[in-house]
């Protein structure tokens, strides 16, 4: 029954330059993707992606992005995806590259799968921790993060140095 | 189809320009696409190219749309296809029959 199917893709972004942050927003990654599906697949690909292609949610502190595209296209849109070297904002351009981490059919399957992921990195993190504080300071964003709308987002809280 | 008369390509500028039309159609999976040319006329500008079957459609879609040789306009007539080279010997499109 759904005629117009589309496929959610979640990525998040690594650079090793912490300056890379403030470039994650949606016009500098839309333009990026393009031009990455441009050189990969060319002026069919990026016709055949742009057809109904977003960015539907960004998180600047975690580097998590989410984009929208064809169901049709899907595959065009991930296969140029590690093709993505840079962004570039403000006349500044910093290194990067885009880790996918799921494609889902709808917002609600991909945040399913974002708040799980959050909170296994969390407890990665939480194994890493070398000082008490940021041990306290994990501990209480992981036993706060939850499904419910009222709640904060449990993507939010992470202490994140920017590096894997 | 080079309507001005200027220089014709040359067998490798011939090929350059196939995976050229195929890189701005295609991108870089399109220009990694391998097509042999098998036989090449400087005088008629006509060509035999080879490709993999699943690859036809991309070949056939980039030639069509390809306008320009060096600033020069150009088009790109594809005469016959056949799953056979013995095939491409007679063209049944001029076959006359009493």
């Amino acid at each position: 029954h759904a005629a117009l199917s589309r496929r959610y893709v979640l990525c998040e972004v690594l650079s090793e330059d912490p300056r890379c942050r403030q470039c994650i927003e949606d016009r500098a990654l839309g333009l990026a993707v393009r031009d990455a599906i441009t050189r990969v697949h060319g002026d069919y690909g990026l016709a055949c992606c742009s057809i109904s292609f977003t960015v539907k949610y960004l998180n600047a502190y975690t580097g998590t992005v989410l984009l929208r595209c064809r169901k049709d296209s899907y595959r065009l849109l991930c296969s140029a995806l590690p093709f993505v070297r840079c962004l570039e904002s403000r006349g500044q351009r910093y290194p990067c590259c885009l880790n996918t981490l799921h494609v889902g059919g709808t917002i609600r399957t991909c945040q399913k799968f974002l708040i799980h992921y959050n909170r296994t990195q969390l407890l990665r993190l939480l194994q890493n921790c070398t000082n008490e504080e940021e041990r306290q300071c994990i501990q209480k964003s992981l036993l706060s993060c939850s499904l419910r709308e009222e709640q904060s987002h449990s993507g939010d809280e992470e202490e994140d140095d920017g590096t894997e | 189809e080079l309507p001005d008369g200027g220089v014709r390509p040359n067998a490798a500028q011939f090929k350059q320009l196939v995976v050229t039309a195929l890189r701005e159609l295609h991108g870089e999976v399109g220009a990694a696409l391998p097509v042999d040319v098998l036989t090449y006329e400087e005088k008629t500008l006509s060509a035999i190219l080879r490709v993999i079957s699943s690859g036809l459609v991309k070949l056939w879609s980039a030639l069509t749309l390809l306008g320009f040789y060096q600033n020069r306009r150009c088009a790109f007539r594809v005469l016959q296809t056949s799953p056979f080279l013995l095939a491409l010997s007679g063209n049944s499109r001029e076959l006359v029959l009493d």
